[in-house]
């Protein structure tokens, strides 16, 4: 492969490599599988490089490239979902940007999201990722008005755990 | 407060948390292996096919074995017919797959990728069910000639009694059931654990559409 392509490639991906970033934390629970993820995304987003036009934004087709390999692609093994500890290291929270309940309210939130269906997952994800819910429906393949509806569900799931 | 909400102005805060990779950390990235299921189930479609295409040519390798293979036939119209059908089956299916493979695009929307990597394994499946098929088929055929060709096996036959003869039938349809149950349980298994997480999610997603 040209060696200019792929340094234009690496730069694009180290420039925006926060979304992947983003995708491994939320599918991943501890740091070597966040980093298999996101080699395997990497990967797949260097395959797909050829078919990247720019007519779409790098950062939107990397949503989309990093959630397939999540859902679809990755494969978990038990060594990886064996541990738990996203919540305690990775979204700790300072005590003087918070005070004790929004903390453990936040402390849940995230348990809730990592308990979470994948696609659930990535939902939320796009959601908290400011996308709007055409973005959304397209990305997953689904309708828009299903995309709404199933939004609404998981706030409401979220809603049930922090209120039980 | 909406609770999402709440996530939402935490998770902007929260960015970077993970060291960032270096421009050299993500160069040699590029050149590790893929573990992707579209990955295995690539080779795992190239063995299959592979396997079946070396069982049904195995008779051409060897001149002797395809002689009587030709003779018992009995008609060279029937066995050419029969072989260019085999390698048409082959082919046809090496085709559908090569054309499935190319189909599976990441860049598409996830719903999209699944159903494509469904199809590609869908095609696999229909082609162990054929040879399956093939194999059932040809059993009662080789069987009448092997009995055919075998005056002894003919007469010691001839001499069972009704209730041996039910035995040996019995017998024959019990081995053929075990060796396609063997076959059919491997390749469930090797699908139903590669493809268990792709499945569940294909489901969380139809059910977005009812």
């Amino acid at each position: 492969m040209d060696s200019t392509y792929k340094v234009e490639f690496v730069a694009l991906l180290e420039k925006h490599q926060n979304i992947v970033h983003k995708v491994c934390r939320l599918y991943t629970n501890n740091y070597d599988a966040h980093n298999d993820l996101f080699q395997e995304i990497t990967i797949q987003l260097w395959k797909a490089f050829p078919k990247f036009r720019g007519e779409a934004k790098f950062s939107t087709w990397m949503y989309r490239i990093g959630l397939n390999t999540a859902i679809t692609l990755y494969r978990k093994s038990k060594r990886r979902i064996a541990t738990q500890e996203f919540d305690a290291v990775e979204f700790r929270i300072s005590a003087e940007e918070y005070d004790d309940t929004e903390e453990q309210q936040l402390k849940l939130l995230y348990q809730a999201v990592h308990q979470l269906n994948d696609i659930d997952k990535a939902l939320v994800f796009l959601y908290l990722e400011e996308k709007n819910y055409t973005e959304i429906s397209e990305t997953l393949g689904i309708t828009e008005v299903n995309a709404r509806v199933k939004m609404n569900r998981v706030k409401t799931k979220l809603r049930n755990i922090l209120n039980p | 407060m909406d609770e999402l909400e709440l996530l939402k102005g935490h998770w902007k805060q929260t960015e970077n948390k993970h060291k960032a990779f270096s421009t050299k950390d993500l160069t040699n990235m590029l050149h590790k292996k893929s573990s992707s299921i579209v990955k295995t189930l690539f080779y795992i479609s190239i063995a299959e096919l592979a396997f079946w295409v070396i069982l049904n040519f195995i008779p051409f390798v060897s001149p002797d074995y395809e002689a009587k293979i030709r003779s018992a036939f009995g008609s060279e119209a029937i066995y050419t017919t029969i072989s260019v059908f085999t390698f048409g089956i082959v082919f046809l299916f090496i085709y559908l797959l090569y054309k499935s493979y190319k189909n599976i695009s990441t860049t598409d929307s996830t719903k999209v990728l699944m159903q494509n990597i469904l199809k590609t394994r869908k095609i696999v499946k229909y082609y162990v069910i054929y040879n399956l098929t093939a194999i059932l088929l040809t059993i009662p055929f080789s069987l009448s000639f092997s009995i055919k060709s075998n005056p002894r096996l003919a007469s010691s036959i001839e001499g069972f009694s009704n209730t041996q003869l039910l035995i040996s039938i019995l017998t024959v349809v019990a081995i053929v059931g075990v060796v396609l149950g063997f076959f059919w349980l491997f390749y469930k298994l090797l699908y139903g654990i590669l493809l268990k997480q792709l499945n569940h999610n294909y489901k969380e997603l139809k059910k977005l559409e009812v």
